[in-house]
């Protein structure tokens, strides 16, 4: 019964693992765009939540501006290489 | 069954291995070759699988030692040296993990389910997640091979086999030590899974933060689990011990700790990184920290290295532990040193009054309490390595460096949130600590007008500062709820507690991260109760009297019993509270007859403003009259509710959230109208 079960269990793992695959998952190294496109994405939910803190009256004015302008800075460049990438690859 | 067992795990050492072996393999050919065919890419599938398939093989095992428990087969020397025949079913299923090998056998099962989740879940970043699981496959191997030649748990018992098991030890013969150690095992296993990603994505130079994203919820899962595991062991130690606290800075209890603050730390600066690609080499080493401290506080538990109440085995697995920790550290570095340029920060601290610098403070004292707290702990092996003979450090030590660095870190939760990033003006912190400072500021004044005298002792002190600093940080709390929430009933008209909902759903980890903080506000109140606790100890026979605080104990009758499993002696107490019938209290005191031990059964009536907890100490010799000990616990609930208000904020924050799209619905039903409200920018959804 034991010797039954040790071999059930032997054989099933041994198909499983070793059962040939049709086509086994692609490994991609991940691009310079698609690193800028997710820091993109993260400016503008730092944006989104200086926004409504602004709305909630957590900030001044004054404050308020100078940290969105910093943001908007750093998103134009960001934005300026995404647009630099992607002619690049379009022209290639 | 247990040949099975020992099968099962074998095949789970050669699962891990494969996978180990082949996925470096398939990794470094694919990094040599990025012009490869699809051979390497089917090898590491291969690899996955066998991850996946150790899975199997380990549960498989698992299930034999249950099996073992249940049907009483003493052949095996693990069942018969923790379990018996009249054992109740619960504990014997709680064996798995009562002693070192069952126990080790849980840590793999339970990383090996971690893995297959992480491996199942492969297609999220198939290459990183390829890293993750082979770094993840080199942990198993450890893991599988202490089980096979340093711990089996399936060691068969020599010569003749006893008709009866010795039992399980007495103080795990309570329901919580049926959760409490899968629950932080689960923590300190889990912690596993972003080490790997964290290393993987260093050894593969990852580019970005996404790894960060992949593993928050790991961490979150794995912190929410090491904290109830930690609080449940307090409980444990409360209910069962019988010394009256919950917390005695025991080594093992030291081990659990550690772990905890940096992994705390962890959670907090990598919000530093996501938000602004800040603090990268930090937070790879705070991980790479948390996890080394994890497998220093199994080693702790389970090697008998120092003496504790919590540590159940006595073992030779120490050398095992420390050729590990060192192996790991080695990778850790060398990785690091290789490619440390990777980690550079894409930005400074540009203020000192910021949500970053208050990021930074808050890590620099939870590593400060984590190295004191380490120092203390190891202090005996370093002594006795140094000077020949073991000097223990005791609580007053931790007391004294603790105590004030968990103040300054509840100061710390408070000003956190309301600071902005980057930097805050001078006006911005006036408009935003105004309110806190005055309720902070009141709440010393009336609890000194209702006779609380800082002056007195450094405790009192304490605690009025902590008092203090709760209020502070629950109006700072508060206000951003109210703040936010006001913004979302001017544009949906709704009532202010819709309003509040509507915020936690957009932004679920923010809020829910608040929620715990004001849970570890009310664990703090609880442990600022400390330093008004009292006691009295007093033989009690028939109608004698004890008065302690607002409560007259009266004893109605002592006794003794017995069953099958255990004899006890026990008291009934009456308790009078002014003068009036409370309820009635019977402590008790067990002898174990397989194990022949005994245990502290304590009676405890707890309430929101303190614990009666009364214990029966046994009987005088000369006058046979039982011992009663009783001590009065101010504010103890809290630190249980407040650990539930942490667990519900980290589910919280687990929660996904509620999209643009979602809200914008909501909005609209709820202010019946089309108009596009530009709220949707808002909230981080």
């Amino acid at each position: 019964m034991i010797l039954v079960a040790c071999a059930t269990l032997l054989i099933g793992i041994l198909i499983y693992v070793f059962y040939p695959q049709r086509k086994a998952e692609e490994q991609t190294q991940k691009t310079r765009l698609e690193f800028l496109r997710e820091r993109k994405d993260s400016i503008y939910e730092n944006l989104r939540d200086l926004n409504f803190e602004y709305r909630a009256g957590k900030y001044p004015e004054e404050d308020y501006l100078a940290q969105r302008a910093g943001m908007e800075n750093e998103a134009a460049q960001i934005v300026a290489e995404i647009e630099f990438l992607e002619s690049n690859f379009h022209a290639a | 069954m247990a040949a099975f067992g020992s099968f099962a795990i074998l095949l789970g050492l050669v699962l891990c291995a494969y996978n180990l072996v082949t996925g470096v393999i398939a990794l470094r050919q694919i990094a040599v070759h990025p012009e490869r065919s699809a051979a390497p890419e089917r090898l590491a599938e291969s690899a996955r699988r066998a991850g996946i398939g150790s899975f199997v093989a380990l549960t498989a095992a698992a299930f034999a030692l249950v099996y073992c428990a249940f049907t009483n087969d003493f052949s095996v020397s693990y069942i018969l040296h923790h379990s018996n025949r009249a054992l109740p079913w619960p504990y014997k299923f709680a064996a798995l993990w009562s002693g070192q090998e069952g126990s080790l056998l849980l840590w793999a099962w339970l990383l090996a389910a971690y893995g297959f989740v992480l491996r199942v879940r492969h297609k999220v970043d198939v290459k990183l997640t390829a890293y993750a699981s082979t770094i993840l496959a080199g942990i198993q191997v450890f893991f599988t091979l202490l089980l096979v030649f340093a711990a089996p748990p399936f060691a068969m018992v020599q010569g003749a086999v006893p008709a009866d098991g010795f039992g399980l030890n007495p103080l795990l013969q309570y329901p919580e030590m049926v959760i409490h150690p899968p629950m932080l095992y689960l923590g300190y296993v889990g912690f596993s899974v972003p080490f790997a990603f964290a290393l993987g994505a260093l050894m593969m130079r990852y580019p970005g933060e996404k790894w960060i994203h992949i593993t928050r919820r790991w961490t979150m899962v794995t912190w929410l689990f090491l904290t109830c595991g930690i609080f449940l062991g307090a409980h444990w130690a409360y209910s069962v011990l019988g010394w009256g606290g919950y917390w005695g800075w025991d080594p093992v209890e030291n081990a659990s700790l550690m772990p905890w603050l940096t992994g705390t730390a962890f959670l907090h600066s990598v919000m530093m990184q996501e938000k602004r690609g800040m603090m990268k080499a930090w937070n790879v080493w705070l991980i790479f920290t948390t996890f080394m401290l994890s497998i220093l506080g199994t080693l702790l538990t389970r090697s008998g290295l120092v003496s504790s109440v919590h540590a159940f085995a006595e073992s030779s697995i120490g050398s095992w532990f420390w050729t590990f920790l060192v192996i790991v550290l080695s990778i850790c570095l060398f990785t690091y040193l290789r490619q440390r340029d990777h980690l550079q920060s894409e930005h400074k601290i540009e203020s000192l009054v910021s949500r970053e610098s208050s990021f930074l403070f808050n890590n620099l004292v939870l590593l400060a309490a984590c190295f004191t707290i380490l120092w203390g702990t190891l202090f005996p092996i370093i002594s006795e390595y140094i000077e020949g003979s073991k000097v223990t450090v005791g609580p007053p030590f931790y007391n004294r460096v603790a105590v004030p660095i968990g103040v300054f870190l509840l100061f710390l939760t408070g000003i956190g949130p309301v600071l902005a990033w980057r930097s805050t003006s001078f006006k911005s912190v006036r408009r935003n600590f105004v309110w806190p400072s005055i309720a902070g500021v009141a709440t010393a004044i009336v609890l000194m007008a209702a006779g609380m005298r800082p002056w007195r002792d450094i405790g009192t002190l304490y605690s009025l500062i902590t008092f203090s600093l709760a209020a502070l940080v629950t109006t700072a709390i508060a206000s951003e709820f109210w703040r936010g929430a006001r913004v979302i009933q001017r544009h949906t008209g709704r009532n202010m507690l819709f309003s509040m909902v509507q915020l936690t759903r957009r932004n679920t980890r923010r809020y829910g991260g608040y929620l715990v903080h004001i849970g570890v506000v009310i664990v703090f109140i609880g442990l600022a109760g400390s330093a008004f606790n009292q006691s009295q100890e007093q033989e009690m026979g028939f109608h004698d009297s004890m008065t302690i605080g607002p409560y007259r104990l009266v004893c109605q009758s002592y006794t003794q019993d017995s069953n099958a499993n255990y004899d006890s002696e026990y008291e009934l107490l009456n308790v009078y509270k002014n003068g009036k019938f409370l309820l009635q209290m019977a402590p008790e005191r067990r002898f174990y007859h397989a194990s022949e031990q005994t245990e502290t059964m304590v009676a405890d009536h707890s309430t929101l403003q303190r614990d009666l907890y009364v214990v029966y100490e046994g009987r005088n010799p000369d006058t046979n009259q039982p011992i009663i000990k009783a001590f009065i616990n101010p504010l103890v609930a809290w630190i249980w509710i407040g650990v539930l208000v942490m667990a519900f904020g980290t589910l919280l924050a687990l929660v996904p959230n509620m999209s643009a799209e979602q809200a914008a619905r909501t909005r609209k039903s709820a202010a019946g109208t089309q108009e596009n409200i530009p709220l949707a920018a808002g909230v981080g959804e």
